[in-house]
């Protein structure tokens, strides 16, 4: 299954590239380049006077294929191809090629308004999320795996409703074909309660019947993934309590090779993976690369 | 450790206490930071406090005390202020959440617990319900002035008649549940008042709360003051009663100091600030109002819903400035509602974590973190008293569970400091035990004060409340099962695992 990578010109962050390749490794498919050129006018236009642009982001778009090309050439073990598309819109040209290619998976970037090694979603990857019908890979900016680098373990943010049960079980389906670890992780991200209010700690007690029922869950958790063939030493189980997300992030120790796998807090079809508030907010203090899992149902 | 409760003699179990959680209890590093100042203390209880109240208490006390309301504000601030000196101590001593009910629980025992829950409902619970039907009147006022629009009588106030007997013509008070409802919305989703919003609220209510008093200052009329005693001490100490209720909210200055650097020396001061800025604005508020229209007026219909906005119309003969009044009071008075209402979810989930209630309560959500159950139940439980009883009895009941609360905190703080001498005290307040005894008597002047009616509303629904311990609470306790202190002691325990 076709990993398709959407490559900009003319940029220096590798990162979607190097993932792309990265996640080819670890699952053995082969990865796509895909750069989306500018379109013309969709209707004729009077002397056709368009036909300069035409042609110029033909030759873009192939040019743009070569240098994709030559920079794959340094993950040889990894078997890539580069195409170009001429479309009004990069989210939309990407999704069509996942669809005629049956593509596993979609590998964007950060784009260049966060600091190296941060994870922004840009207005592009967005939209993407809203409508892909595959994860959507997404690296942070300035992103390097390094050679034969691969995928070693998936934390899956897990907090013990339906939505992150699903995403667990098609996580650990994943994870199998990886031989890599599944790191579990609960953030209880303690939130301020309400000063006026005159209840103090009001928000302690919340949080700890949550972290509680968290943990009854994980427990489940790790049965059910022993079930499914894990061993002891592929599953770990973890909570964090912290008070901010950057906080939390730092809490947990992360390597090479690790990834971080979040869902959709939303069922609805129109939905799809549109990001739930914690979702969104873990993706922008995650240090490694993050893949958000579309349109899980709940129940 | 396991104590079944057929060990324990009904009269223990009525006495016994939550084990206080000391403080060397905890581990190094995990206090909470000590970040707040002193000045933002003042701005918490400012904010708290201003709002609650002063958008409607004019009308409920002017008339029991005439012009000497003003003496009852200084009454009724000079009780709270004690009140809220006791609380600090209490709350910095006993580290726990919960407010007054969980203070009680440790310090006083499982049955004035009980009591003292049934008090902090009222505080919390039927607060939330009366401030909604004050907005409810600023509401249809802003609406009428904006779009020419009223809601009609049905759908504007509740049919119960008030105190006076005379029919309302309405039906249900809608505006007012449908803002319990909107508030309610907000807490499912984990919506919580930050600081910066605290700030704005707080610079809109006394924005327009100054506007009120220099605008109705220009229509000075001295002889409105000429019968200053006029109703005499009791009438006096009556609207005190009344006008307590507008000073609730100082107490969060007691409850977040333990956030505050040096909270010996910041939280009297935090606690006399805000005091002393929340007791001018409401004299400023009342003199001004009384400046302008005769004591007489207050007792009106017209003063009823909406009343500052009222004067400003009737002052300036344009509805501009009492549009601008009653559009503040909407934005602000939301905010309380919001805050109000969260508090009591959260009391409600203490008394849930003791037993004292279902376990339901103490529910939470995996997705929002917010224990949805709760929120639900009790916004119903408050929608509906917004919607159908009138504001009137609102007031004094509110006030009343309050005082006995703050009076049995005081009666704490002389227990505690008797039978645990010992305990690490951040804040230990000044003047003991001169100030808790003169708490305790300021609470009780007040409080005999309170009309009848109140009384039997009061006692009514804490035997209530007691019945309900008898039957349900007092078997499913958690101290019946357990008296470990990490169990029923709220430690900080759960920094990470």
């Amino acid at each position: 299954m076709t990993f398709v990578v959407g490559y900009r010109p003319h940029k220096d962050d590798e990162g979607p590239l190097e993932l792309a390749c990265q996640l080819a490794r670890a699952y053995g498919s082969p990865v796509e380049a895909l750069t989306v050129v500018p379109q013309g006018w969709p209707t004729a236009v009077a002397g056709d006077t368009d036909r300069e642009f035409r042609r110029w982001a033909v030759e873009e778009g192939q040019a743009c294929a070569v240098e994709a090309l030559e920079r794959l050439a340094a993950h040889p073990d990894v078997e890539a191809t580069a195409s170009w598309v001429s479309a009004r819109s990069v989210p939309q040209a990407l999704l069509d090629r996942v669809d005629a290619v049956d593509a596993g998976l979609v590998v964007v970037g950060s784009g260049e308004e966060v600091a190296t090694g941060q994870v922004a979603v840009t207005s592009k990857t967005d939209r993407l999320l809203h409508s892909s019908p595959v994860p959507v890979a997404i690296a942070p900016r300035g992103y390097r795996a390094g050679e034969a680098a691969t995928v070693t373990r998936a934390t899956v943010a897990f907090r013990g409703d339906d939505t992150t049960w699903n995403l667990l079980d098609r996580v650990a389906g994943i994870v199998r074909e990886t031989q890599s670890s599944i790191r579990v992780v609960t953030f209880a991200i303690r939130r301020g309660g309400m000063y006026t209010s005159g209840v103090p700690r009001a928000e302690d007690p919340v949080l700890r019947s949550w972290v509680a029922h968290a943990e009854e869950e994980q427990a489940r958790a790790r049965d059910h993934l022993t079930e499914q063939g894990f061993t002891d030493d592929e599953v770990e189980c973890l909570t964090v309590v912290a008070g901010s997300w950057g906080g939390a992030m730092d809490r947990l120790e992360w390597g090479r090779g690790d990834l971080l796998v979040l869902g959709s807090s939303f069922s609805h079809r129109l939905a799809q993976v549109f990001l739930g508030s914690s979702a969104a907010k873990i993706l922008r203090h995650s240090p490694v690369p993050v893949i958000v899992v579309p349109g899980l149902r709940a129940g | 450790m396991s104590v079944h409760p057929r060990h324990q003699s009904f009269g223990d179990q009525l006495r016994r206490r939550k084990p206080v959680v000391f403080r060397q209890h905890h581990r190094p590093g995990e206090e909470l930071a000590r970040t707040l100042t002193t000045f933002q203390l003042m701005m918490f209880g400012v904010g708290a406090t201003v709002g609650t109240g002063i958008f409607f208490v004019l009308s409920e006390s002017v008339p029991e005390a005439g012009p000497g309301v003003v003496l009852s504000f200084l009454i009724a601030g000079l009780a709270a202020g004690l009140s809220a000196l006791c609380y600090a101590e209490l709350a910095s001593a006993i580290p726990v959440s919960g407010s007054t009910y969980s203070y009680a629980y440790h310090a006083l025992g499982e049955l004035v617990a009980v009591i003292i829950a049934g008090c902090v409902l009222l505080e919390y619970g039927v607060a939330t319900s009366a401030v909604a039907v004050g907005w409810s009147g600023y509401f249809n006022e802003l609406l009428h002035a904006t779009l020419g629009l009223r809601l009609p009588e049905a759908l504007s106030s509740s049919f119960l008649p008030g105190p006076d007997g005379v029919a309302t013509g309405g039906l249900i008070n809608l505006p007012a549940v449908v803002l319990v409802l909107l508030c309610m919305l907000l807490l499912l989703r984990g919506a919580t008042e930050s600081a910066r919003v605290n700030t704005i609220m707080v610079l809109i209510k006394l924005g327009v709360l100054l506007i009120f008093s220099v605008i109705a200052f220009t229509a000075w009329q001295g002889d409105h003051f000429s019968n200053f005693m006029g109703s005499g001490i009791g009438g006096i100490t009556a609207a005190a009663g009344t006008i307590f209720f507008s000073f609730i909210g100082l107490d969060a200055v007691a409850t977040a100091g333990e956030e505050v650097k040096d909270p010996q020396r910041a939280l009297p001061r935090a606690i006399m600030g805000a005091l002393v800025i929340v007791t001018t604005v409401y004299i400023l508020v009342a003199v001004a109002g009384l400046s302008a229209k005769s004591a007489d007026w207050f007792s009106t219909e017209e003063a009823q819903a909406a009343g500052l906005s009222q004067i400003l119309n009737d002052v300036t003969g344009t509805q501009v400035w009492g549009t601008v009044l009653a559009a503040g009071a909407v934005i602000s008075i939301f905010s309380v509602t919001l805050v109000t209402l969260y508090g009591q979810t959260r009391i409600l989930f203490a008394i849930g974590r003791d037993g004292l209630i279902s376990k339901r309560f103490t529910e939470v959500s995996p997705r929002t973190m917010t224990p949805n159950f709760n929120v639900v139940v009790v916004s119903i439980v408050v929608a509906l008293i917004a919607g159908f009883v009138p504001a009137d009895y609102l007031w004094d009941t509110v006030s009343i569970g309050t005082l006995v609360a703050f009076s049995v905190v005081a009666l704490g703080v002389l227990i505690l400091r008797r039978t645990h001498p010992d305990l690490e005290r951040p804040f230990r307040m000044p003047g003991y035990p001169v100030t808790p005894v003169l708490t305790i008597l300021a609470c009780v002047w007040i409080l005999i004060k309170l009309p009848l009616i109140t009384w039997v509303i009061f006692l009514t629904w804490i035997a209530l409340c007691v019945a309900f311990y008898l039957v349900y609470g007092r078997r499913r306790a958690t101290l019946n099962f357990t008296t470990d202190p990490e169990v029923v002691g709220e430690s900080r325990d759960d920094e990470e695992k």
